[in-house]
């Protein structure tokens, strides 16, 4: 090498421990991060939704300030916007909702029996076949409901006050997200060590951008699930709509197992409601079973046809077994939430993997 | 090799980070406002002397501009048959000097060089995401600066186009037999 040494020069040694130093600062941080955003209640719920609408929320935010507005009011206008509408919607909205619920409340025990009822019709006929005469479904089922209700009664007020909690605090999240993000994310990158420092840089960047596109495209692909639902239910005349619709919606969410789990409700309804009950004389409840599956079937087909080769399959490229196995892990550690967050998760840790595999593969080679 | 890595647009002393922007042939065209902005979108680097900060064949995403310090570029030469006459020496640069812009534009393009700092130094990065994040929030910004550095590539281009062609020229008069004198023929 034709420049040697100087007076000056850093030993190897002096520098190897000095990037040790910065990358442990640089590792502490994230982690002391991670582990109060986790031990405190309520606070990781209201991190991943601040994140949900920060990305829901910055390609319009980038679109004002491409329009020449500050990014001070290009982040306050579709917040102020965005809370006119939800008013406006909970408005209208709301009193439906609050109406089918309390309905839906009072009609619960009754389902519960028609339920109970009709799983009794099918296990004694059908008694013949039952190889264990010890098994009693309809018993264990009745059973089964009865502690399911009350788990649900007891834990519903402190459910509401948290949900109120973390309602309020995501909006205030994804604001500071979306104002002072960069800033801090390159306040932190100043942590890393100069030879890692690129990559971890585009890493960002790509993570970032992935995880935005998947996360909008789920939320589209959602809202179009919940529209058709809606659609479908209301032109068949459907008691809960809109319920129906808003649990199709989310459920929708989770990859592969959401669609049915969203479809179990109405399903179920039309099993033990009287108005369409199958044990009634007549096809009634037969052909309402029909086009109400149907429903959720053409939503699903207008999913997997049209929204998901779209927007969502270009995002993630994940095998179809290791999003189940990321469901069932997800399900296990967060429950419903676990489930919805464990595909963005593991698409961000598998872009780290590869990014950092191709960093010490690629890089240095 | 220096034509390839030789700053053609160099200025002197280490001034502030927005006076050191405006100085930049990249950013030349932008307003103070604008300006302001991009501060708020490039990082400041600190090296010690002899620390590497790229190495040649290494992904490289941006560009560094130097604040303060002196920077020594490298090529590695694979046909050298020792370690210590493997790495070529090709330009010093020196404060406002800038070096790696081609990163800017290329798909995980590798570094063609290995740049070292030669004492501390303090480099300002502008790196592909921070351009790409300025053409989502700024476009108008961001075209001015993508305008400027195909001016620079350009600029490295006719260069190397010429030191080619000249290297060319010079090979062709080696290979070219002596002329012979006619005068003593028989």
């Amino acid at each position: 090498m034709n420049g040697g040494p100087t007076p000056h020069d850093i030993s190897r040694d002096l520098l190897r421990r000095e990037r040790r130093w910065r990358l442990i600062g640089f590792l502490a941080i994230l982690i002391s991060s991670a582990t109060l955003i986790i031990a405190i209640k309520g606070l990781l719920v209201s991190t991943i939704l601040g994140f949900v609408i920060a990305y829901l929320f910055s390609p319009i935010v980038d679109w004002l300030e491409r329009r020449g507005l500050g990014r001070g009011l290009a982040t306050v206008l579709p917040f102020a916007l965005g809370g006119i509408v939800v008013g406006v919607g909970i408005s209208i909205v709301l009193p439906m909702i609050v109406d089918q619920a309390t309905n839906l409340v009072e009609r619960l025990p009754h389902y519960q029996q028609e339920l109970t009822s009709l799983v009794s019709s099918i296990e004694h006929k059908y008694r013949a076949y039952w190889k264990v005469g010890q098994i009693n479904p309809s018993k264990e089922l009745a059973e089964w409901i009865a502690i399911k209700t009350a788990d649900v009664s007891a834990a519903l007020p402190d459910a509401v006050s948290h949900s109120f909690t973390v309602l309020m605090l995501a909006p205030f999240f994804a604001f500071f997200m979306l104002q002072d993000g960069n800033a801090i994310s390159r306040s932190l990158l100043s942590f890393v060590p100069n030879p890692l420092f690129e990559i971890a840089l585009n890493l960002r960047h790509q993570i970032n951008d992935q995880l935005g596109g998947f996360i909008r495209a789920r939320f589209l692909e959602a809202a179009i699930v919940g529209l058709v639902v809606w659609i479908g239910l209301f032109s068949l005349d459907f008691p809960y709509t809109t319920i129906l619709s808003i649990f199709a919606a989310a459920t929708n969410l989770i990859p592969y197992l959401g669609p049915i789990i969203g479809a179990i409700p109405a399903i179920l309804i039309t099993l033990v409601s009287p108005e369409f009950a199958i044990s009634e004389p007549g096809t009634n409840a037969a052909t309402m079973l029909i086009l109400v599956t149907s429903v959720y079937l053409i939503a699903q087909l207008i999913d997997v046809v049209f929204i998901i080769p779209l927007v969502v399959a270009k995002i993630v490229d994940l095998h179809p077994v290791t999003v189940v196995v990321m469901i069932i892990v997800g399900a296990e550690v967060g429950g419903i939430l676990g489930m919805v967050v464990s595909i963005p998760v593991a698409s961000a840790v598998k872009l780290t993997f590869n990014a950092l595999y191709s960093h010490l593969t690629h890089f240095r080679d | 090799m220096n034509f390839l890595w030789d700053n053609i647009f160099r200025k002197s002393s280490e001034r502030a980070l927005n006076a050191q922007l405006r100085d930049n042939l990249l950013f030349r065209d932008l307003s103070e406002a604008e300006l302001r902005f991009l501060e708020r979108c490039v990082h400041i680097r600190h090296y010690h002397s002899s620390e590497p900060i790229f190495r040649q064949g290494e992904v490289g995403v941006g560009m560094y501009i130097i604040a303060k310090g002196r920077v020594e570029i490298f090529v590695s030469d694979p046909n050298s048959p020792n370690d210590e006459s493997r790495d070529i020496f090709v330009t010093q640069l020196l404060p406002s000097d800038f070096f790696g812009e081609l990163s800017l534009v290329e798909e995980n393009g590798r570094r063609t060089a290995t740049a070292i700092a030669r004492e501390e130094t303090t480099l300002i990065g502008f790196f592909k995401p921070d351009l790409v994040e300025i053409l989502a929030r700024r476009p108008a910004m961001g075209t001015r600066i993508a305008l400027r550095l195909a001016e620079v590539l350009g600029r490295r281009l006719k260069e190397t186009t010429e030191k080619v062609s000249e290297l060319r020229r010079a090979l062709k008069d080696l290979r070219a037999p002596p002329a012979r004198d006619h005068g003593a023929q028989p």
